[in-house]
């Protein structure tokens, strides 16, 4: 629930209520008012009636009653006593049927006891008190509409810096080189609230930004001591008397070294797609490169007698070539390196997606997990680098990448329209 | 050849010197700018080899200035930054190859190796070992003059090891060669095995010598003993 409506939530309940208790006790105490000076004039009216009787010895026409409506009833003993009420009743005059106050009284009339009903109208009455209650009460209720429109108002202009505060915290980006936007605003909270996220935002980025220095500083410092490690492992493999343990040895120690460059340059490059350093564009067609990525993994892929399978639409893409390579080579080298023998990689390409799967060991991968850096499954040999520099590649591009596991085929899909990702994952799965 | 290091690492720079004067080749050295800037203006070199941060200075002004001062030397950038913009610069600095460390000596040798072969012969380049004629422009390999069918990849391999002959090769510089810096896949050293025994085979069935002999699975060995 929006703030806004939560706080105009409470206030129109508590005014309608208000309100209503209001009008209702108004209403109450008017009509009452109004019926009590009703009383008093049919009490007026009764005494004429029983003065007339007692001067004439006969009951007078209610003609002679403008408006009222007198009832005689004989009846065999005194009872009741005075007695008003509400009730309805026929207006001859108007041929209506109209609410109205009656006053009933036993009363003795020549000797005789009779129960007389005077009847007034009421329309009148109720009419004026229709018309105090909307005097009142309407301009009431207009105001509360004029206050709760300003207040709208008010709370939009007033909230319009911290939506903007909002907009800027959620499009911020540690690696765009721009900080964060000041917001202008006079509200005091929301000028606290502006200086404490440009300081965050500030101290984040020189943060973030010393950590990246420090990888890539690292990485590269320690490329040279591996090209002595390297070129020193060369110089020994020259010695005349190398013995069959000393070659093993090295064979450990070159491939340690190997995977150590490696990771290095895994580091190196997830580094450099941070800092979005790789910025040389170009449209690349996709399925050229395939077809010699195809060709390139050719011998990985006949001697574990993996069958491959290529279902290639022409596509071509702005992309990084430099990126684009690594990008293909991961996801195949992955669907080579995770195969078994005889197994089958799939791979189509079409104008929304580039879909790669693989039979492989085991069980379907946690998606969450797999794309985390260092993230290995059991079986792997690798670093576990692979997939978090393929998504790393992707969102630099603005693409978006899935994993699934369906029928044996562990299938990464990297959706070159980000926004149709979703729908069409679920159109596959 | 005459080759200048200009290398501040002192180990590298050593290892470096050992394996090529092993090949014949004659090693002058630089540690820093300055040294390395008078000795391109001093002397002539077939081939420098160039670190791109020396201590003192930055290894693209050297090869500026090589420019300016119209020298041909070949110039191999050696360098751990790895961007592609340096490459890029390096290269139209008019750098003639770019060697991202680590590196197999075996493939800097080469790299040289073609370096200065492409200076010097200007397209009629023709590598000879003994009965072996190579000719780098259409890619042939001739055996007594009778033409030997190769696949480009096993061509690459004769012209890696005759750049590196009486050498050990690693298995691990082969496969860096072949499948450059992103096959590492633990299968790739089985398909240099296969790729040598085809290339080893094809040699001695058009009635070469065997020049190949294996180093305990580590490495291979192309020379004439």
């Amino acid at each position: 629930m929006k703030l806004f409506t939560a706080y105009n939530r409470v206030l129109l309940i508590t005014s309608a209520i208000g309100l209503l208790i209001i009008g209702y006790l108004f209403y109450l105490t008017l009509s009452n008012y109004l019926n009590k000076q009703l009383d008093s004039y049919l009490s007026e009216e009764l005494l004429e009636v029983k003065d007339y009787t007692a001067k004439k010895e006969s009951f007078p026409a209610h003609q002679l009653f403008e408006d009222l409506v007198i009832e005689y009833r004989h009846i065999s003993s005194l009872g009741k006593k005075r007695h008003f009420g509400d009730t309805i009743f026929y207006n001859a005059k108007k041929r209506l049927e109209e609410s109205g106050r009656y006053l009933e009284e036993d009363v003795v009339l020549a000797g005789q006891s009779y129960r007389i009903k005077i009847i007034a109208s009421k329309v009148a009455h109720s009419e004026q008190i229709t018309s105090i209650f909307m005097v009142i009460i309407l301009p009431v209720l207009g105001l509360l509409i004029v206050l709760l429109v300003l207040n709208r108002y008010m709370m939009k202009r007033t909230w319009l810096p911290f939506r903007q505060l909002l907009l800027n915290l959620k499009s911020f980006n540690l690696n765009q080189e721009q900080g964060f936007a000041q917001v202008p605003t006079t509200i005091a909270e929301f000028k606290e609230l502006n200086d404490a996220i440009v300081d965050i935002s500030q101290r984040i980025k020189s943060d973030y930004r010393e950590i990246k220095l420090f990888t890539e500083n690292a990485a590269h410092e320690m490329m040279t001591p591996i090209a002595v490690i390297n070129a020193k492992l060369d110089m020994m493999l020259q010695s005349e008397d190398l013995s069959e343990v000393q070659s093993q040895n090295l064979i450990d120690l070159y491939k340690t070294t190997a995977k150590l460059t490696k990771l290095n340059q895994s580091l190196l490059l997830l580094v450099k797609i941070d800092n979005n350093l790789l910025r040389d564009r170009e449209q690349l067609n996709l399925k050229t490169m395939l077809l010699e990525k195809q060709h390139y993994f050719q011998e990985f892929t006949q001697q574990k007698g993996i069958e491959v399978n290529l279902e290639l639409q022409d596509h071509t893409l702005l992309m990084s070539r430099y990126l684009a390579d690594i990008l293909l080579d991961n996801l195949i080298g992955n669907a080579i390196r995770h195969n078994h023998k005889g197994g089958r990689i799939d791979i189509r390409l079409n104008e929304e997606a580039l879909w790669v799967g693989n039979t492989g060991h085991g069980e379907a991968l946690a998606e969450t997990e797999a794309f985390k850096r260092f993230y290995k499954s059991p079986s792997s040999e690798g670093m576990g680098l692979g997939l978090a520099i393929v998504k790393q590649i992707v969102e630099l591009h603005q693409f978006g990448i899935a994993y699934s596991y369906r029928a044996g085929l562990h299938a990464f899909t990297v959706f070159f329209n980000n926004n149709n990702s979703t729908s069409l994952l679920n159109e596959n799965s | 050849m005459k080759i200048l290091v200009v290398e501040d690492e002192e180990l590298l720079r050593v290892n470096i010197i050992d394996y090529l004067t092993a090949e014949g080749n004659v090693c002058d050295f630089a540690s820093c700018f300055d040294e390395a800037s008078e000795k391109i203006a001093l002397y002539d070199y077939d081939c420098i080899l160039l670190d791109l941060t020396l201590p003192d200075g930055d290894g693209l002004k050297l090869l500026q200035a090589l420019k300016q001062q119209n020298k041909s030397d070949g110039v191999i950038i050696i360098t751990a930054r790895s961007s592609v913009d340096q490459r890029i610069e390096g290269l139209s600095l008019g750098a003639d190859d770019y060697l991202i460390k680590p590196f197999h000596l075996s493939e800097l040798s080469a790299r040289i190796m073609a370096v200065v072969r492409r200076r010097s012969f200007k397209g009629n380049d023709l590598v000879v070992f003994n009965e072996l004629k190579i000719d780098i422009q259409s890619k042939t390999l001739k055996v007594n003059n009778e033409t030997v069918n190769l696949t480009r990849k096993e061509f690459d391999l004769l012209l890696y090891f005759i750049a590196n002959k009486s050498k050990v090769v690693s298995k691990s510089a082969v496969v860096t060669h072949i499948w450059g810096d992103h096959a590492d896949m633990a299968d790739s050293f089985d398909f240099i095995y296969t790729h040598i025994k085809n290339l080893r085979k094809k040699l001695i069935d058009a009635g070469c010598k065997d020049y190949f002999h294996s180093v305990y699975g580590v490495g291979y060995k192309f020379a004439d003993e």
